[in-house]
């Protein structure tokens, strides 16, 4: 299995004030027919990617994206709109995470794998992440995206690199890689970390 | 890479509760629901529905009792320490029945793995109507990296105050019926279904599962590309060495959609010289959206071992130059299952049948 550097983080957990004029003035513009919960995934995306010095996302990097709530608010006001007849269809719309890969597709002019996968334990997911990546030379951008409770965009630039010798530890909880770790890997039992 | 192989499959859907059931409809297919329109359309729209399946307990009662016949038919208690990957995209619908105001992910692929006793990860994927096959590419992912031995791949779209409404606002569905790559096709059947196809790298079966691609293009996000169509299909095909020669069949998206459709037939045409046989069942269950991957599969496998083949009487649309195969072709050996789908999603994945 891969070797893999955090190249950037995007932890804003929460968002800070002015995150959405922040975004328009890196987009040239207020994004249009997007609602909040895909915002906030390009405004994390975006970021990250500036951290690490990258303009778009290389051709073969991957993309996955996690939520605990997905776009609940969209998900609301769809509802809120079936009570009386149909919902809008952008409503509707905006109530598909998919429309999210989609809005960070066209954002950073990158063509390919992006996915929407769930699991209560990030490592979890960043455990099949590593399993996913493995054909990906481009290596992978990797977000969690919420807007309840509180309103948070974290993601991870992971670039493949040479294998890294010594000083492997297992990930013990997932602060370690939004805070700590430099590398990260699939060992044989599991997530492993280089600090 | 650790092979993947298709140890079980069982499906529910609106020609029955079981493959069996489902083979035996096969040629003389229910008719398809009809749900009164809502406004945008007239008249009634034709749906799939899954029949005899109670629905006094509501959503969960309903979604907890297909599922475990479902899981259960496939083999899932071989498979429950390893891993189950759920692919839906009509979100909660038991959350969407009571109006509750918080969507939960956790919350839902927690309870669906409390249903079947499950012990080891379980994963929600939701990108829409290519759910399915982006959860199959995942647990293949898991088990070539030698995460575990066993995965079950659940695939479940069952009516819910949304979808059927948020598609008719959309103007996207047929008042008539489900006509793939046809002359007069006019839009999507939706359809239910609860699939599982049972993943192992421990027991070997006819069927392999090789691996495949996923392909987003934001370019349009609501409709396929043909472009993106094309490089799914290389890009399927290189990971896992193959030639496009070395394809038998392609189960198509193929959803009825005048857009879509031409769009899917133009990538083909593009990926593919000569385009291999076509083949489509949404004929017959309906676009079942996110579980649509995992149910054409189970399907189709089903049809092709015990030798039958649906039947096409609408007349395929001359400009898309490609048209759905009237027979199984010969020595079938490898099949390509793509679901397109909004998000500009593209996938698909690769089967290869054990030489005979």
């Amino acid at each position: 299995m891969k070797t893999y550097r955090i190249q950037s983080r995007c932890i804003a957990q929460p968002v800070p004030a002015g995150w959405r004029e922040q975004l328009a003035r890196r987009l040239g513009g207020r994004p249009r027919r997007l609602g909040l919960w895909a915002e906030l995934g390009l405004y994390g995306a975006l970021e990250c990617l500036e951290r690490s010095k990258e303009q778009v996302l290389p051709a073969h990097a991957g993309l996955i994206l996690s939520s605990r709530h997905g776009p609940a608010r969209a998900v609301r006001s769809a509802l809120d709109q079936t009570r009386d007849g149909l919902p809008l269809p952008l409503t509707f719309l905006q109530t598909q995470p998919s429309q999210l890969l989609a809005a960070l597709s066209a954002q950073l002019q990158w063509r390919g794998d992006a996915r929407f996968i769930c699991h209560p334990d990030p490592l979890a997911l960043v455990q099949l992440a590593m399993a996913i990546a493995h054909r990906l030379e481009g290596g992978l951008l990797m977000g969690w995206v919420d807007e309840l409770d509180v309103e948070s965009s974290v993601w991870l630039r992971l670039q493949p690199v040479a294998h890294q010798e010594a000083g492997w530890q297992k990930a013990g909880d997932f602060a370690t890689l939004t805070r700590d770790c430099s590398h990260i890997r699939l060992g044989p039992d599991g997530l492993e970390v280089l600090s | 890479m650790k092979p993947v192989y298709l140890v079980g499959r069982a499906l529910a859907c609106t020609l029955g509760n079981s493959l069996d059931t489902a083979l035996e409809r096969l040629h003389s297919p229910v008719a398809p629901a009809q749900t009164p329109a809502s406004g945008v359309s007239e008249g009634t729209l034709p749906y799939q529905r899954i029949s005899g399946n109670a629905t006094e307990g509501g959503w969960d009662a309903r979604a907890r009792s297909l599922i475990a016949d479902v899981a259960q038919a496939a083999g899932a208690a071989q498979a429950h320490a390893g891993a189950l990957f759920i692919a839906m995209s009509c979100q909660d619908g038991d959350a969407a029945e009571k109006m509750q105001r918080d969507m939960d992910f956790h919350a839902l692929s927690g309870r669906i793995g409390e249903w079947l006793d499950w012990r080891g990860p379980v994963y929600l994927c939701s990108t829409a109507c290519t759910s399915g096959i982006q959860a199959l590419l995942g647990a293949c992912d898991w088990l070539q990296a030698g995460l575990g031995t066993e995965a079950l791949v659940l695939g479940v779209e069952l009516d819910n105050r949304l979808t059927l409404p948020g598609f008719e606002a959309l103007q996207l569905l047929s008042s008539t019926g489900s006509k793939p790559l046809g002359l007069h096709r006019d839009g999507l059947v939706l359809g239910e279904a609860v699939a599982a196809l049972r993943l192992s790298s421990g027991c070997e079966a006819p069927w392999k599962l090789l691996g495949g691609a996923n392909v987003v293009d934001g370019v349009q996000p609501t409709t396929a590309s043909a472009d993106a169509v094309t490089q799914m299909c290389r890009v399927a095909l290189a990971n896992c060495g193959l030639e496009a020669t070395e394809v038998d069949l392609i189960k198509v998206q193929a959803a009825g959609s005048p857009v879509n459709d031409a769009a899917e037939a133009e990538g083909l045409r593009a990926a593919f010289a000569p385009v291999p046989a076509l083949v489509s069942l949404k004929p017959l269950l309906g676009h079942c959206m996110g579980a649509s991957g995992v149910a054409e599969i189970a399907l189709l496998l089903e049809c092709l071992e015990k030798g039958h083949w649906p039947r096409y009487p609408e007349r395929a649309d001359p400009a898309l130059e490609v048209q759905l195969a009237q027979q199984a072709p010969a020595n079938l050996r490898r099949i390509l299952a793509s679901i397109l789908g909004f998000g500009g999603s593209h996938a698909a994945v690769v089967l290869e049948r054990s030489a005979v």
